[in-house]
Formats: structure tokens, C-alpha cells, sequence
């Protein structure tokens, strides 16, 4: 026994020196990565992950908006809180170069791969990195200004040698990457084939940034080329457009899929009422709730069909499709914030159940009464998971920037009036009877594009940029935030007095902003939380930490 | 007294005492008569007092067997024959070998030895010596004193015993390990200490059963540590297991029960308080209008809420989320039992412990066997082997959620359960009693297997050949089920109301990873003595490889709850994934020690190692050392000195190397993931690749340069040991993840750049005596340690905490504070971080601006600064132990002289979420608009408000900086020995009943219901052990 282990140690001892020639064994080598098609098909995945959308997803624009109420608590950005180590400046700072620095990676490699790509395949590859990359570069200068630009890639010591580049340039590149873009894309992708960005997305991409940067012509021009593709149509039912049970649609220009089967979802019990077991955190604002139109197409102040006591009749169909209606049935119960209603029906069971959608009843019901419903579907209560589409760009948004890019353009022919009818015709459904759109002066149009796409993209990640760019951030965040009076004040001023649900129909001004201060001067409703914006904010600042280890890169003015 | 007889067996050899013959328990039983008696040969064995001495073992050549005497001393041999030859040997005493004859009794007084502690041999690096040869700086614990302290892990448990060591504790579980620092930080990478068992790395320390450490050595300079040349850089941890002694054959078993309980436990506000000041937060969020005073809670409710409560607890509840969730205490038990036998050809020794512990709290258990079989044969004279085995399984059973925050701080306004006593929707279903006891479990199997097989081989004296293969086997299995939980009305347990927060499906999650690891070595070691001359020289080569793998393995939405495997997970649920890595290493190495007339010491050490972590252009490095000592009491002119029994001077030199810092760096390697793409109107899976990191072609070692010099001295006869050093470290190329701009779009990469310089000490000196039959030690230690940042090239941050040149390494990094605001006048005329400044809030220093100067902003890049060292100096721990007659008495402490500590936001910030319940140490101490203004002066923590609190208050500053220094009593033993008189009657030799306390008591600066060792969200522990050790 002795001498087999002996034996055996002295084989194991001498038998071979330990190899240190090792390469990572579940992952790719750099080296020698790039050079085949597969390896730059994976690649280009890469830029279609969350990481590189983050604004997008989980309405994270949205909620630094004037769309948004959440309790007693206000985002930093519209509470003017932010400085240069907030965290959302930095994630997105990081995430849109990261996607920058790969999109430039795979464009410098794919010079080298000449022998084993085909020209063809070079040319889409080409087109789609470029893609990236004008999205990452577009969406960084219009949240910071002039920016770090390379369009190469970079070592450390070129990195520390970079200032911030003017942003027209960078815009210009923005331009030239998307028209590149646009010209080698496919329009559409073969049902064997993962689908990807087509020369519709480049498309409108360029017509977002461009109407962004205010170049009213070429949003124009791109707005139209994308129409003109004939590849989009809208979906023709707003509210189930965007349910998980639509997927893929023909508006849809450009999303991101979920799905819970492969193991991306969103948590949304933040967003679902209480008594159906969400915890009803986060709200549409009621300054969104009243910008919906009355359904003469007239803001509510104006129109003689909004009564104050029932405020979701006689409104543009959007509102119900966005916003809970009281009384009606959502999630399997009925939605009433009225502090009376301390009980509501069951409607699958029959049975009238604790109601925990007021705050006679939960503490922590809606604040402001309201609750989500765009997107919201028996799927979000099941399990407080959502795999809904992440939807980036869409038919109905060309449509609208096209109409603003004449408006601004005051090109004001019936191609405007078109392109936005054809948007509200869908929301009434009836093609017959809707408030229809008439071209009239440069200012009502632009009035009226403004209005309708706030109710068409509530809750969608466009306000945060409308506001910017429209510079309207500095009035409409500034304007505070209402709810519903605490529950006994709420019964003996407002209901027992017959003036449930509003006591008042507010004004609304030239920009479409809702003045509650009249309400609130009267004790009626409840100020929930302050907006506070601050003008340094219309840019955002540039992470500390880039200034701090870079002399080159000053913070933007105010921070 | 009664006489120990002890029958000899010289004839027959028929009855089986063989197993026994070693033991000298009284063998007066019924087979004993069957022989003559002989005759009596009485022997006495005592200390230089004249004091009887227990337990020496007395080994009779003529017999080849060894006897040990009784508690006073005596040991009685029954034998025919007119002489024996004894070997006598006793730890701490010179070893006497000499015949006797058996006429009459005698008397041996053994002589202690000279340099006592000095004469120990110690470990070092692939081989031994005796302390008193060493030149380098080296400090070493017994494996007694590490039993001794009862803690489940070896990392605990060095906690204060040597100087120059610094063991953090961050977690009161009973089966937590602790972070073990040598020397201060002298790398940004891994700072952990290598651990060598038996000359074999590991991968961590609390592998290795406490019950089986023969001695602990560190080896803290460079001297003692380059021969472990790359990885050495951050010292290395040599431990001995025990191995048998020739002719003895021994059982032992140690049982111990041990209750834990925290040490101190954060108190919160009642359910009144909660409400109050959830009101006045979010009042003061919304500009403090007269009449929306109440707008979460109404008076009334606050007022009557314990009414309210009575009447309707399912709208109202009450819970006290500490008493549901925690329990007074946890327990703990464990069984060693070891095994020690050996003969002229071979020695075993076999040992299995057992520890059982639960948590203090439902459904945490921990569970480990630690078995371990040392070997040694002896094929002939000039070949000897070693073959090792150990062996270590753990399972550790836990809920899914771990309940300490939420015991400490869930509001008690929130359900756990109904009055009917279903369970509740705490706060809209996160009711962490739930989690607790039905949302399944989360299971941790572990299987370690060390094996060591080792040849040595001795062709001439002094000439010895070693090989060494040593095979690593580890499985780690994890099965994580998460159960779904729904909850329902209070009303009616038929309406569903919802799922607890995270746990909405049942789903199961299945890791296992499986490592292997081989070190090979070979030795060749001559020694040499030639008159006054004495020479030892070492040359080894060793190589090293290890591999890991990781699958996992997902499965959601399963139908039933009872069955935890991935079978019963629907398909189109099931996900899979994996991973692997490997690296390896190969050393070559070499020693001289040479010293003169026990007077020169020198030792040089070479050690040249390849890594696979490095391009093969920069894969090599060199690490050389030397060092020198001088025994000046040796030299003729001290030699009369009285007082001074030894004294020796040292000095060393010599660079270490550091590798650790993930196992590709120079290759830019491309990480796979995935994301999600329509394909033909479904929504598929897509591979997707992506360069994250930044490689940097030519990394290569750290290196570290120390100086040391020391001395040891020791006094009155050995009895006062002094041992003192101090050191100076440099690193540089320093491996160190330096920020790059983001928008290179790369993760920080590790570079070679920057230097660090540390400065420090350690000190220890200990007094050993004996008083009649009191034999008692005393000793302290005391360490310090500086880093300071040289040029790095740039700054690392980390949240809180920044590494810049100039600062310490992780010093903290923020703004100063400047008090409270009074008024809004203050806030108008000063700079401030937003727009949304008020009284109430903290008031931060405008320091600079872009120009250089204040600018009237407070900005986090200009106006942040270091604010002190994070790491703790002056650390310090001290033992005292006494022994009289059968009694043992220990005891240790522990502390920092000095640390900046900072109370995070977790512990000051009143609500961290809407739902937890603000520290009480707040309430009456903050700034609040219902204080008069004299009140509000004297308030010691900013106003409640969310808007401040996310964007002013609890930024890292001055303000939340406190004293960080403490002392505490770590451990308290007492045993007792029963006389052998009494043990002998029931065939024990050896009885030993102990009590012990860890971390009974600490003196600190901190808030009331902290620890000064505390994370904010666990506690740590105090244990009361009883437990008893039983020889045969």
C-alpha cells in the first residue's frame, strides 16, 4: 500500500509542470473577437439590451415629469434637488458611452474583417452600429450639451486628453450616422430572422433628434421618408395597443421585447391599486389628468362638456384608456377613491370586499385618487410582473413630429391637420365622430400638437424631453403637486358638501398647464409635494467624477 | 495518596491492553490480579519548586512504552527487571534520558528549559526553525488558545491574539467568518493573508477545525514571507494541524453548548411616535401649512390607537416585529473527538467534529462536520511519509429572507397577523414573519476534500528530499426555493388580496460549483552544523492549478409547492446558465539561514514566480529578501547581566509580490449575455458579446518593499518577553482599479501605477511566573499601522470613501459640516447643494468652486475633501491566564485606540423607507418646527424630511463622523480539572469542565443599541459556552 501511494506521488510530483498558458474559458477573447460574422452579429446584440434604453424603461423619464405623483414625495430632478453626483445622470452617462464605445469597436473591426464578411452583410452591419451609436450621441447631447465625442476607439490616455466637443458636431454626426443608417438598413427583416433596427427606426430616430435639436426641415424630410415607407400603420385600439397581449404591432418603429419566459419583466406592483393587491405607489398626476380635452377636441376650461363632479365623461377617449375611471371595473374590482365607499364589489367573486382604493380605508391609497391603466392588464395582478413591449418609437410619434415640424416650419398646409386627425381618429375608434383638426394660424396648431401629444404619450417617456425642448420645464415643474384632502376634510369639505369629485373646473394655460392653486387657496384639495426646478437643470449635469479625474471637462453652468 | 500501579505486561502479551498500555489510569480491575506482582518502582516527577508535575510522559525503553504521571506527580511501574531507561519529556522542560534502577523510588526534578520561548520551534515557510534562529518578524498563537475561544470559525477567533493583525468582524451569526488583515493594507486587490495548511495553500482559513490546529504562525515582514513570494504581499498564515507522538495512544472528546444572544440591539419609537413623526416628515415636506399638520395620520388615531387596536386590530394592528421575529437567544452545540496512536513505524491522528447551531431567529440552521486523518509512516530510516486527509461538509439552512432589519426597524402599525391568525399584509405584503416561515428556504451544502500526500526522503544527515502532491476538491450546492405567498382579507379568507414582495411564484434556483486544485512541491534541504558554525539551505520548486465551474440552473411559476426540483418547473420557465475559470502558477525558491556561535544570524531568500494572470511577457518576477539578527546577550560583555536573559536585534529587508486581481486581466476578454429580439412575430433569446473591460497588455506584479527591524528581549529569567517592530512597506506599480472617464465606455481597469507607503509597529510583551502552585501569564499587544497614497495617477472612488494621493488608503471623502441651519436668513446667505435647502438641514462648507475659490454652490466636485483615515489604529488585545491545582482561569480583551467612524445613513436616517420605524436615539433629538428655537439650537440630528434627507443630510460630511474606539472583553474561561483521584475510578485520565463568555461587555463612544463592530442590518454576538473535555 505504502509503495502505491509512493509510487503514485512520485508520478504525480514529476509527471508535468502546471500550464500557465490560460485563456478565460466561458468567455471570448478580444484578441482575436470581430472577425467572423457570427462574432459581429453578437456584438451588435449587445446594443439592443436594457442597459443601453435605460431612460426608457420603467418610465424613468416619466418620472421626473409633471405626468407623475407619487404620495408625499417629489422626484429630485423636479424637486430641483440634483447635483452632479445624481445617480440617474450618472447611469445614463455611463450606459450611452458604453454603448458609443462598442458601436465604435465593432465600426473600426469591421474594416478588418474584410475576407470573411460579404460586402453586403459590411454595409447593414455598418448601418446598424451607426444606428447605435446616433441614438446614444443624440440622446446624450440633448440631455448634456456639448459632450465628450470620438467616433473611434479609445485608449485611456486619449480618453483624458478629451474635452467636451461642441454639440453641433456631435449632432452632425448624429444626422450622418442615421442617413447612413437609413440607406443600408433593410425595411424589415425575413420571419427566420432576429428583427432589428430597419431603415424605419433610422428614420425616425433622425426625425426625433432633429425636431429635439430644432432642425424643423430635416425632422420634416425624415418624418415624411418614414412615412412614405408605408411599413407602420396604427394599431387600431389605443388602450389595447399597449397590453402584453399586443405585441409587435405595426405602429410599433422600434422597442425592446420582455418577456417573462425568458425571464425579462418589469415589477409593477407599485402601480396597481391596493385592493387589487398592488401598493399603489405611483400615480398619474392630476395636472396630466386634467390636460386630457374635453371631447369637443377643447381644453376643459373651455369646453361646456366637462363637469367638474363627473371629470371622465365627455373626454378625449385617451383619458379612460389611461387613467382608472372611477367607478368602473379594473383588475377584477371596482376602482372608488370616494372616502364613503369603504367597500367595494368583487366583481368575479360578487362579494363586496374592503375597499382599500381610499385613504378612509389604507393610509396608503392613491393620493391623488387616480391610478395607471395604459398598459395595464390582468397579466400586471397576477403576479405584479409585467412583459409588456418597451416601446421606443412608434408610428403615432412620427405622425406628430411631423405635424410640429411643419408647424414650427409654418409650412401649415392639411398635411399637419392629416397627420393629426389621423392620430385622434384612432383614439375615438368611430372614424365619423371626432373632434377633427383644421389648419388654422402657426400658434393654435402648436397648441394643439402640444396638447395632443401629451395625451397620446402619457406615461411614455416623451414628457421629460417635450419639456426640455419646448423649455416649458421651468413653468410646468415649478407648479406644485395636488391630491385629494385627507379623509375627514375630504368627506365634510368636498363630498357632504356635493362637491366630490372636483369642486371647481381649473384653467388651463397657453401651454396647457393646469392651474390648482385657486382649489388649493380654498383648502379644497391637498398640496402633496413641491416642484421645484431649477433652470441649470434644462441641462444635466455631467457626472462629478469625469470632472474630478479631468481637467478637459467643465460641469455645465449652475451646478 | 493513593498509589497509581500499573501491571506490566512482560509476559503472555495475551490480553489486549495493547490500545490502553499507553494510558496511566489504574488498571485495578479483575484480569489485573491474574499476575504476580513484581515489584513496586515508585517515581516521582517534579519542577524546579519541588512541585509535583502532571502528565509527563515517562517512556520506558525496555518496554517501548510510554506512562504518564498523575495530578501530583506520581507514576508507579511494577517490574522485574533491576534498571530501566526513561526518557522523560515535558513541554517547557529540557528532555532527560537516563537508567535507572528500580530498587528504590526517586525523585526527578526536571529543569525548565533556558530560553524557553525562544527554544520553540516554530513553522516557516517550507520548514521549521527555532525562534530564536529567526531574523524575520513572525508572530504565533497555540492551537489551545484558538480552541479556547469557542467560535466557530478560526478567523474569530485570532481576534486580538497577536499584534499586528487586524480581524474584523461584520456579522453576530453563529457561523460567521471574519476578515483578517496583516499589517495594515498595502493593496487596493484582495488583501487577505495567505493561509498555508501543512505547507499547502487553501482557500480559507475557517476550513480548518480549531480542535486540530497544532499552532497558528504569521508571517508579518518580508523577510519570513518572500519564500511565499508573489502571493505574499498581504503576510501569510501558516497553520500546523497536530499530528501524533510516537507511543501514545490517546481519545479525547470536547463537548461544548454555547447561547448566543446580541451584544446590544438598536431600540426604535413606539407605534404613537411612528405616527407622529411620519406626520410631521411628510408636513415638513410640504411647506408646513397650518391645518395639514395630520396629513398621513390623524391625531385622533394617534391618540386612540391602542383602543383603536383593541377594538379592530386587523385596521389597527399592533405587532411587536422584535418579539415574532427574534428569539432570546440561538444554540449551539459541538462535539470534537479525536484519535492520537503511534508506534515505532507509524502515528495517527484522527479527529471528526460536529457543530450544530441555529440562528436567532426561525428556520436558520448550520451544520459541520470536520473530520481529519494525519498519517506518518516511517518506510525505513531514510524515508518517511506523510498522508493527510481532511475532509469538511457544511449545511446551511436558511430562510429566504433574513429578519434582523425587520425586526429592528418594521413600524409596529403594520400586521403580521389577522385577529383571526392568518397571517397579514404587513405593509402591503411585505410581512417579514411570512418570509420567514413559509417562503421556503435557501440551502447551502458545501464539501471540501484536502489531501496531502508527502515523501521525504534523508540519503545522508542533514540532506532531506520532499515531495509533495496535495489534490483540493470542493462542491458547493445551493438550492434556493422560494415559495409563493399569498395573503388574504382580513375579512374573508377567501379574497385574495395579493403576494407577499418577491415572493409572487414559487420558483427554484439550483447552483453547484466544483473546484479542483493541485499543488505540487518539491524540497531539498540540507543542514549543516560544523563547529560554531550552523547552516541551513533550502531550494523547492512548487506549481499550483485550479479550476471552477459554475452551473445554474432556473426554474419559475411551479405548480406545486412541495417540490423542490426543476422538473416540475413548466419548460418554457426552465433557464440555464454557466461559467468557469482557471489559473495556475509555478515557483521557484531557495533558502539560507546561517548563523555563528548562536550569535550572527543571517538569511537570504530568492523566490522567482510565474503567473497565469499575466501576458507571458510580464508573467515573471522576482522576489529576494535578506535579513540579519544579532543575540547581543550573548556577547561576553551583557553575558553577566542579571536581569537579561536574551536579547536579540533584527533587521530585514525584502520585496513581496501580489497577483490577485481577477484571473485574465491582460486579456480584454468579451462577456456573453443576452437580449431579447422578435423573431417571425415571437419574442426570442439572442446571444449577445460585448468587450466590458479595458485590458491593460503589460499589468504585472505588485510589489511591495518592507524594512523591519525588531528585537526581542527577554528578562528575569525568561519570565518577561518583550518582542517589538516597526516596518515600513512600499508598494508600487501598484495593481489598482483607478477611475478612467465613463465615457471611455470600459470599466475601470487594473493598472500598474501609483505607490503606497505604510508606516507602523507591533509590539507585544508578556510575563510568565508561578507562584507556589500559581502558574499565571500576562500579555499585551499593540499594533499600528498608516498607509498613506503616494502619486497615483489619478483617484479611485468609493461611495463614501476615496483614494487620492495625499489621503490614506479609503480615507473618507466628503463635505464639512457646519452645524444645523437656524433660520432661512442662514440658508439665504450661504451656498447650498439645491434649491431645496431649510432649517433644519445640515450646513456644508462652500470650499471651492471651478476658478479655485468658492463659488457660492456647494458642488459634490469641489467641494468635497478627505475627511480622515476609515481604518482603525491602535489596535490592541491582551490575555491573562492563571492556573492553581486543578483550576484555569483566562482571559482576553480586545479593542481600537482610535478609528473615524461613521454612523451610516442606515443606522441615523429616520426613514429609510416610509415604513420603517425612525432609531430612538432620534426622537427628542432632532431639529423639529414644533421646537422653540433654544431647542432646536441644542438638536443633535437634522429635521425629518425626505427632500433633505435624500439630497442634504446624509451625504457622506463631518456631521456623522464619531469616535470610533473601543475595548472589550472578548473572552472569559473557567475550568476546572478533577483530581485524577477521582477521574481514575472511571477509567478517565483526564476531566475538564469549563465555562466561557465571548464579548461580554465593550466600553464605547457609540450610540446606545450599537456595537462598535456592527453592520447596520445584523448584530453581533454574545455566547455563553459551557462545555467539558474528557481523555482516556
Amino acid at each position: 500500500m505504502k509503495k502505491i501511494i509512493i509510487a503514485l506521488s512520485i508520478i504525480a510530483s514529476f509527471s508535468s509542470c502546471t500550464d500557465l498558458d490560460l485563456n478565460p474559458l466561458s468567455e471570448g477573447s478580444s484578441e482575436n473577437w470581430y472577425s467572423n460574422e457570427s462574432e459581429i452579429n453578437l456584438s451588435l446584440n449587445d446594443l439592443y439590451r436594457q442597459y443601453a434604453w435605460d431612460i426608457e424603461i420603467n418610465w424613468r423619464a416619466e418620472r421626473m415629469s409633471d405626468n407623475w405623483s407619487q404620495r408625499q414625495t417629489m422626484n429630485d430632478y423636479a424637486a430641483g434637488a440634483i447635483t452632479s453626483n445624481w445617480s440617474v445622470a450618472e447611469l445614463n452617462w455611463e450606459s450611452l458611452y458604453k454603448a458609443v464605445s462598442r458601436a465604435n469597436t465593432i465600426l473600426e473591426n469591421l474594416k478588418k474583417a474584410d475576407n470573411t464578411v460579404s460586402a453586403e452583410k459590411k454595409l447593414q452591419f455598418e448601418a446598424e452600429a451607426r444606428f447605435m451609436r446616433a441614438n446614444a450621441y443624440g440622446r446624450l447631447a440633448f440631455l448634456w450639451g456639448d459632450v465628450p465625442f470620438y467616433t473611434n476607439t479609445l485608449s485611456i490616455e486619449d480618453a483624458f486628453k478629451l474635452g467636451r466637443t461642441d454639440k453641433k458636431v456631435v449632432i452632425k454626426q448624429v444626422y450622418d450616422d442615421l442617413d447612413f443608417a437609413a440607406k443600408n438598413l433593410p425595411k424589415s427583416y425575413a420571419a427566420n430572422q432576429l428583427s432589428r433596427a430597419t431603415k424605419g427606426a433610422a428614420l425616425a430616430f433622425k426625425t426625433r433628434y432633429a425636431l429635439y435639436f430644432k432642425d424643423y426641415s430635416l425632422a420634416k424630410e425624415a418624418a415624411k421618408a418614414c412615412m412614405e415607407l408605408n411599413q407602420y400603420s396604427l394599431y387600431p385600439d389605443f388602450g389595447e395597443y399597449f397590453k402584453s397581449s399586443t405585441r409587435n404591432a405595426t405602429e410599433t418603429i422600434f422597442a425592446i421585447p420582455r418577456s417573462t419566459e425568458l425571464g425579462e419583466e418589469l415589477s409593477v406592483k407599485n402601480f396597481i391599486p391596493r385592493t387589487a393587491g398592488g401598493s399603489a405607489v405611483a400615480q398619474p398626476s392630476w395636472d396630466l389628468f386634467f390636460s386630457f380635452y374635453a371631447s369637443d377636441g377643447k381644453p376643459i376650461d373651455e369646453s361646456p362638456l366637462f363637469d367638474p363632479k363627473k371629470p371622465f365623461e365627455n373626454r378625449d377617449p385617451r383619458l379612460k384608456e389611461t387613467i382608472v375611471e372611477f367607478g368602473s371595473e379594473f383588475l377584477g374590482y371596482i376602482y372608488d377613491p370616494n372616502p364613503y365607499a369603504t367597500t367595494v364589489l368583487n366583481t368575479s367573486t360578487g362579494s363586496m370586499v374592503k375597499n382599500n382604493d381610499t385613504r378612509a380605508v389604507d393610509t396608503y391609497a392613491s393620493y391623488n385618487g387616480l391610478s395607471l391603466k395604459k398598459g395595464v392588464d390582468a397579466d400586471w395582478s397576477d403576479d405584479y410582473n409585467a412583459d409588456t413591449d418597451i416601446i421606443i418609437m412608434r408610428y403615432a410619434d412620427i405622425l406628430l413630429m411631423y405635424a410640429e415640424a411643419k408647424i414650427e416650419l409654418n409650412e401649415l398646409d392639411q398635411s399637419v391637420a392629416d397627420a393629426i386627425n389621423l392620430v385622434r381618429k384612432r383614439a375615438y375608434k368611430d372614424a365619423g365622430a371626432y373632434p377633427i383638426v383644421t389648419v388654422s394660424n402657426q400658434t393654435e396648431l402648436r397648441k394643439i400638437v402640444r396638447a395632443e401629444r401629451r395625451m397620446e404619450f402619457a406615461w411614455e417617456n416623451r414628457r421629460l424631453d417635450d419639456l426640455i425642448r419646448w423649455e416649458l420645464a421651468d413653468e410646468a415643474l415649478t407648479i406644485d403637486n395636488y391630491g385629494f384632502l385627507d379623509p375627514a376634510a375630504l368627506k365634510s369639505k368636498i363630498v357632504d358638501k356635493g362637491l366630490w369629485v372636483f369642486p371647481s373646473t381649473p384653467q388651463i394655460d397657453d401651454n396647457g398647464l393646469v392651474d390648482l392653486k385657486p382649489m388649493f387657496n380654498k383648502g379644497q384639495i391637498k398640496k402633496l409635494a413641491t416642484r421645484n426646478f431649477n433652470s441649470r437643470q434644462y441641462l444635466w449635469p455631467i457626472p462629478y467624477k469625469e470632472i474630478s479625474i479631468n481637467p478637459n471637462i467643465k460641469q455645465n453652468p449652475g451646478y | 495518596m493513593k498509589r497509581l500501579t500499573i501491571p506490566l505486561l512482560l509476559f503472555g502479551g495475551l490480553i489486549s491492553l495493547q490500545a490502553k498500555n499507553t494510558s496511566h489510569y489504574n488498571l485495578h480491575s479483575n484480569h489485573s490480579q491474574q499476575f504476580a506482582l513484581i515489584g513496586d518502582f515508585p517515581i516521582k516527577i517534579v519542577d524546579e519548586n519541588g512541585f509535583g508535575i502532571a502528565d509527563v510522559q515517562v517512556y520506558v525503553k525496555e518496554l517501548n512504552q510510554s506512562f504518564y504521571t498523575d495530578i501530583n506527580g506520581d507514576l508507579n511501574l511494577e517490574t522485574e527487571l533491576a534498571e530501566l531507561t526513561l526518557n522523560i519529556n515535558f513541554d517547557g522542560y529540557t528532555s532527560l534520558e537516563q537508567k535507572f534502577s528500580t530498587t528504590s523510588p526517586i525523585q526527578i526534578a526536571l529543569q525548565p528549559q533556558q530560553t524557553n520561548s525562544l527554544e520553540e520551534v516554530v513553522v516557516i515557510g517550507y520548514g521549521t526553525a527555532k525562534k530564536k534562529d529567526l531574523t524575520g518578524s513572525i508572530s504565533d498563537v497555540k492551537g489551545e488558545e484558538i480552541a479556547k475561544r469557542n467560535v466557530t470559525n478560526v478567523s474569530q477567533a485570532l481576534q486580538g491574539s497577536m499584534p499586528g493583525l487586524m480581524v474584523t468582524r461584520s456579522s453576530g451569526s453563529p457561523n460567521a467568518s471574519a476578515t483578517i488583515v496583516v499589517r495594515g493594507i498595502t493593496s487596493i486587490g484582495d488583501t487577505s493573508p495567505l493561509v498555508i495548511v501543512d505547507g499547502v495553500p487553501v482557500k480559507s482559513i475557517d476550513d480548518v477545525n480549531a480542535n486540530d490546529i497544532e499552532d497558528v504562525t504569521v508571517l508579518k515582514d518580508a523577510a519570513s514571507a518572500s519564500i511565499y513570494g508573489a502571493r505574499a504581499a498581504s503576510g501569510v498564515i501558516l497553520i500546523t494541524t497536530k499530528r501524533a507522538a510516537k507511543g501514545k495512544t490517546n481519545i479525547e472528546y470536547q463537548n461544548a453548548m454555547t447561547w448566543i444572544t446580541p451584544t446590544t440591539f438598536p431600540t426604535t419609537v413606539g407605534a404613537k411616535r411612528y405616527m407622529e413623526m411620519m406626520n410631521e416628515f411628510a408636513w415638513n415636506d410640504t411647506g408646513n401649512a397650518k391645518g395639514s399638520e395630520h396629513s398621513i395620520y390623524a391625531q385622533e388615531t394617534i391618540d386612540n390607537y391602542n383602543n383603536l387596536n383593541l377594538k379592530d386590530p386587523n385596521s389597527y394592528p399592533l405587532t411587536d416585529w422584535k418579539k415574532i421575529l427574534l428569539k432570546n437567544s440561538a444554540f449551539k452545540e459541538s462535539h470534537a473527538i479525536s484519535l492520537t496512536s503511534g508506534n515505532e513505524k507509524s502515528t495517527t491522528r484522527a479527529s471528526i467534529s460536529y457543530d450544530n447551531m441555529g440562528e436567532i431567529y426561525a428556520n436558520q440552521h448550520y451544520k459541520r462536520l470536520m473530520a481529519r486523518v494525519n498519517n506518518t509512516y516511517k518506510v525505513s530510516n531514510k524515508l518517511t511519509a506523510d498522508f493527510d486527509m481532511s475532509y469538511v461538509y457544511s449545511k446551511e439552512e436558511s430562510p429566504n429572507i433574513n429578519p434582523i432589519w425587520e425586526a429592528i426597524r418594521f413600524a409596529p402599525i403594520y400586521a403580521a397577523f389577522w385577529e383571526d391568525g392568518r397571517i397579514g399584509d404587513g405593509k402591503t405584503g411585505s410581512n417579514a414573519y411570512a418570509k420567514l416561515h413559509y417562503g421556503g428556504t435557501d440551502d447551502t451544502w458545501k464539501d471540501i476534500m484536502n489531501g496531502r500526500v508527502a515523501l521525504h526522503y534523508e540519503p545522508l544527515k542533514g540532506l532531506k528530499f520532499s515531495a509533495i502532491v496535495a489534490p483540493n476538491v470542493s462542491f458547493n450546492k445551493r438550492k434556493k426555493f422560494v415559495k409563493q405567498i399569498p395573503y388574504y382579507s382580513p375579512e374573508d379568507p377567501n379574497v385574495f388580496m395579493g403576494y407577499m414582495g418577491g415572493f409572487a411564484s414559487t420558483n427554484l434556483a439550483e447552483y453547484r460549483t466544483d473546484e479542483v486544485a493541485l499543488t505540487k512541491q518539491f524540497l531539498a534541504n540540507y543542514q549543516k552544523h560544523f563547529g560554531k558554525h550552523s547552516l541551513n539551505a533550502l531550494i523547492g520548486y512548487e506549481d499550483f492549478y485550479t479550476k471552477n465551474e459554475l452551473v445554474k440552473a432556473t426554474g419559475d411559476y411551479f405548480e406545486l409547492m412541495d417540490f423542490p426540483y426543476l422538473d416540475l418547473a413548466p419548460t418554457d420557465y426552465q433557464q440555464a446558465s454557466g461559467s468557469a475559470y482557471e489559473t495556475s502558477y509555478r515557483s521557484y525558491f531557495g533558502r539560507i539561514m546561517y548563523d555563528y556561535a548562536n550569535k550572527y544570524f543571517i538569511q537570504a531568500n530568492i523566490r522567482y514566480d510565474g503567473s497565469s494572470r499575466f501576458h507571458p511577457d510580464h508573467r515573471w518576477g522576482a522576489f529576494p529578501s535578506i535579513s540579519a539578527g544579532w543575540a547581543i546577550s550573548e556577547e561576553s560583555f551583557l553575558k553577566d547581566v542579571d536581569f537579561l536573559s536574551y536579547l536579540k536585534v533584527r533587521a530585514s529587508w525584502g520585496q513581496l509580490g501580489n497577483e490577485r486581481i481577477g484571473y485574465y486581466p491582460y486579456q480584454s476578454s468579451i462577456n456573453f449575455s443576452n437580449a431579447l429580439f422578435y423573431m417571425g412575430g415571437q419574442v426570442v433569446s439572442g446571444t449577445t458579446a460585448a468587450q466590458v473591460n479595458y485590458a491593460i497588455n503589460d499589468i504585472t506584479w505588485e510589489v511591495t518593499e518592507t524594512k523591519n527591524i525588531g528585537l526581542d528581549a527577554q528578562f528575569f529569567k525568561n519570565r518577561l518577553n518583550v518582542t517589538f517592530d516597526y516596518y515600513k512597506k512600499q508598494t508600487s506599480d501598484m495593481l489598482l482599479e483607478l477611475e478612467i472617464p465613463d465615457y471611455i465606455g470600459f470599466e475601470n481597469p487594473q493598472q500598474n501605477t501609483g505607490s503606497m507607503y505604510t508606516k507602523g509597529w507591533d509590539f507585544s510583551v508578556s510575563w510568565r511566573d508561578k507562584i507556589n502552585n500559581l502558574k499565571y501569564g500576562i500579555a499585551l499587544n499593540i499594533s499600528d499601522s498608516k498607509s498613506v497614497m503616494g502619486d497615483l495617477g489619478g483617484i479611485v472612488f468609493d461611495s463614501s470613501k476615496a483614494i487620492m494621493a495625499g489621503g490614506q488608503y479609503k480615507e473618507w471623502y466628503g463635505y464639512i459640516a457646519e452645524g444645523i441651519y437656524q433660520t432661512q436668513d442662514e440658508i439665504t446667505n450661504s451656498a447650498t447643494l439645491n434649491k431645496n435647502v431649510k432649517p433644519g438641514d445640515i450646513r456644508y462648507k462652500d470650499i471651492s468652486g471651478p476658478d479655485g475659490v468658492p463659488d457660492g454652490i456647494i458642488s459634490p466636485e469641489y467641494d468635497r475633501q478627505l475627511l480622515g483615515g476609515s481604518l482603525p489604529r491602535y489596535l490592541f488585545g491582551g490575555t491573562i491566564d492563571m492556573n492553581y491545582k486543578g483550576w484555569d482561569f483566562a482571559m482576553t480583551v480586545q479593542g481600537v485606540g482610535k478609528q473615524n467612524a461613521y454612523l451610516t445613513p442606515e443606522l441615523m436616517k429616520p426613514f429609510q423607507s416610509a415604513w420603517t420605524n425612525p432609531s430612538g436615539i432620534i426622537d427628542g433629538n432632532y431639529w423639529s418646527v414644533y421646537n422653540t428655537p433654544e431647542e432646536n439650537l441644542k438638536a443633535k440630528y437634522p429635521r425629518l424630511s425626505n427632500v433633505g434627507a435624500e439630497n442634504n443630510n446624509y451625504e457622506t460630511s463631518t456631521f456623522w463622523m464619531t469616535k470610533g474606539a473601543y475595548f472589550r472583553l472578548k473572552n472569559i474561561t473557567l475550568g476546572y480539572t478533577l483530581p485524577s483521584t477521582l477521574t481514575d475510578k472511571i477509567g478517565v485520565a483526564s476531566l475538564r469542565v469549563f465555562a466561557s463568555g465571548n464579548d461580554l461587555f465593550s466600553i464605547d463612544n457609540f450610540p446606545k443599541g450599537w456595537d462598535p463592530e456592527v453592520n447596520y442590518n445584523t448584530y453581533i454576538s454574545r455566547s455563553f459556552t459551557l462545555g467539558l473535555s474528557l481523555k482516556f
